[in-house]
């Protein structure tokens, strides 16, 4: 398990990436809609270091913290996110669609299509009769997909070690959750289930990593799902690009100043785990690696026009 | 000798030998367990391989196809059941932008062997219980579709949709699904040791000299009949069953067209934008002489539910012998 001081670094880093990310969208060598996850991560570091490779993770179009936590190659992702051929995929999936099957993480763009893909890897699991466990992150848009309720109840009936992590950041594009939710919380949903359900502030690094790491051992333990509620604001919009008109400049101003970043930073220091001069030095050492990491992918030679046909059936037709 | 079982039976038969040679081969679906399916096609499968390799799920398409994903992505080789054709559009997200691209998305890396099991067809069940369907998956690339005609294709097809590494819409037809093997005047004897045929083979049911009728599924048994009765009218057709829309045979279709010059597709799926326009569409492409051509499909227009209206739109034994002698006799 991370040390809150080892989360603060994957924090970090988490940041520097997506930092990374939108200077392609600047540059338009990032083409299409980013998804940036700036200002949750505190869900994606809190789930670190808890799942092993034969554990399974279904993220979503703002995937690229989760699949940093799952611990897939930074290098290999920003290859896929700035459309190269040494991306994760070789060009082929996109931001939207980051896959490692070594790692058992996938991820997809259309809202609440990962839960049921996570039941199957959870099914998986009691067909090997393994205490493997599958993770499903989602947003609170998903909550209100049919296959989120569908994945929950047979996960429910089931008793499948599945374990949900819905980053409610209060917007699902648009729409206020206050205004798309029947229920005031996504975790009392949980019951209707029999699931497990909590709820937990979504910027603090620690109660994540808490709860999501009871989550787990539960469902290796075979008793079943557990849907964790991490509440959370996402800093930009929900795309680059998004005129994001729909919250006030004066709700995002206050948000904003409540950065997962500059809380935990604090802890760090208040509790000693680092000086000041040291989490500095981590920090530009961290951007440094980053930006060098960029510096070579954008090296990296596009795909070449003529792979487009390759793919779609494994033997050919 | 036929042996004294039905279609779905052999289609059973299929499964339980691959189930018997490969762990990794699981069934999900409504009423596949216990049940052993509403047409009996995964009889018994529950009683050898147990209620976990054999799962009864809730009425969930969505859960079922996804979690059959999740379980490719694991390396298993999940059989989906989803009751009837119609009912894909329930859970056509997971079809189309999960299973038929994840081999895509992952530039090759992720593998989607999974077989969609699902029925089809029409029996007099009405719009929502009567569709084909197999050219509206064929549109999605990505996907295999397979739709056997006969016991003996059943079963072999069946073989090498579940060895295939690649996503495969199986659809097997309500009216021969319930047929004794005896009666099916072609591939009615089914060896009952395993055996595949190759999917994107088609096969020359009937050869013949004056035209060729291309189809596939029931109305290949429906040609049958109306080629034999073409037969007195001194028309030579020569029958072709497809077997799948996706691999597409053009290859023995355009050959037997350099024989016979006319071409007949007969489709139970609707009129356009689908297999007829793409047959005929190949074949002209591949540049043999094809003098003359015509469609017979279901006009563009949901199944009815009364008999008399669904005989009215639907490819039969009688339609399909009145467009066949129009063609050839036409000038």
């Amino acid at each position: 398990m991370a040390t809150l001081r080892q989360r603060y670094s994957y924090m970090v880093w988490m940041r520097e990436f997506e930092l990374a990310c939108l200077e392609g969208v600047a540059t338009r060598e990032i083409h299409g809609e980013l998804h940036t996850a700036i200002g949750q991560e505190a869900i994606g570091a809190g789930m670190a270091g808890f799942l092993r490779a034969d554990d399974a993770m279904c993220s979503t179009h703002r995937n690229h913290l989760h699949a940093i936590a799952k611990g897939v190659d930074m290098r290999k992702m920003l290859a896929e996110i700035f459309e190269r051929e040494s991306g994760l995929c070789g060009g082929f999936g996109g931001h939207m669609h980051l896959m490692d099957s070594s790692l058992k993480f996938s991820a997809t763009g259309i809202v609440g299509a990962g839960m049921p893909v996570a039941a199957g890897h959870a099914y998986a699991s009691r067909l090997r009769g393994s205490d493997s466990v599958a993770v499903a992150v989602v947003g609170d848009g998903a909550v209100n997909t049919g296959a989120f309720h569908e994945a929950m109840n047979i996960a429910g009936v089931l008793k499948l070690p599945l374990v949900v992590v819905v980053e409610n950041n209060e917007w699902a594009i648009s729409v206020p959750f206050s205004a798309a939710s029947a229920t005031e919380t996504i975790a009392e949903r949980a019951q209707m289930w029999a699931a497990q359900g909590m709820r937990v502030d979504g910027n603090d690094v620690e109660a994540v990593a808490s709860a999501f790491g009871e989550a787990v051992a539960r469902a290796r333990r075979g008793e079943g799902p557990t849907i964790i509620e991490a509440m959370c604001y996402r800093f930009r919009g929900h795309f680059e690009g998004d005129a994001d008109t729909y919250r006030t400049e004066q709700e995002k101003e206050d948000r904003r100043s409540v950065d997962p970043l500059a809380i935990t930073r604090k802890k760090v220091l208040d509790s000693q785990l680092a000086t000041q001069a040291e989490l500095e030095a981590e920090e530009s050492s961290i951007a440094r690696e980053v930006k060098k990491m960029l510096g070579e992918v954008r090296l990296d030679p596009k795909p070449s026009s003529e792979m487009a046909l390759q793919h779609v059936f494994v033997g050919g037709e | 000798m036929a042996r004294n079982l039905n279609l779905s039976q052999c289609i059973a038969e299929s499964l339980k030998l691959e189930m018997e040679r490969d762990d990794s081969v699981v069934v999900l679906g409504e009423d596949v367990g216990k049940q052993g399916g509403v047409f009996g096609s995964t009889r018994g499968l529950q009683k050898s391989f147990g209620a976990t390799r054999v799962l009864d799920t809730p009425i969930s398409e969505t859960a079922i196809t996804g979690m059959g994903v999740g379980l490719a992505m694991e390396g298993y080789r999940p059989i989906l059941e989803i009751m009837f054709v119609d009912f894909m559009g329930v859970c056509l997200d997971q079809i189309y932008n999960a299973i038929a691209k994840n081999h895509y998305m992952s530039g090759g890396k992720v593998r989607m062997p999974i077989v969609i099991k699902t029925a089809g067809g029409c029996i007099g069940s009405g719009a929502q219980h009567s569709q084909c369907l197999w050219g509206t998956f064929a549109h999605l690339p990505g996907l295999k579709v397979v739709a056997p005609s006969n016991p003996f294709d059943a079963k072999g097809l069946m073989a090498a949709a579940i060895v295939s590494d690649d996503p495969v819409v199986f659809i097997e037809h309500k009216k021969l699904l319930l047929t004794r093997a005896e009666d099916f005047p072609f591939g009615s004897d089914v060896p009952q040791e395993r055996y595949e045929i190759p999917i994107g083979k088609a096969s020359v049911v009937l050869e013949g000299s004056d035209l060729t009728i291309a189809t596939l599924s029931g109305t290949v048994l429906s040609s049958y009949a109306a080629a034999k009765r073409l037969e007195k009218e001194g028309i030579s057709a020569e029958l072709i069953d497809l077997r799948s829309v996706v691999p597409l045979d053009v290859e023995t279709v355009s050959a037997s067209v350099a024989k016979t010059g006319k071409l007949l597709v007969v489709d139970e799926d609707y009129l356009s934008f689908g297999l007829s326009a793409e047959l005929v569409t190949r074949v002209l492409e591949s540049g043999i002489e094809m003098k003359k051509f015509g469609r017979h499909a279901v006009p563009d227009v949901p199944i009815p539910g009364a008999v008399t209206l669904e005989e009215a739109v639907v490819p039969g034994e009688e339609s399909i012998f009145v467009a066949a002698q129009r063609l050839v006799r036409s000038e």
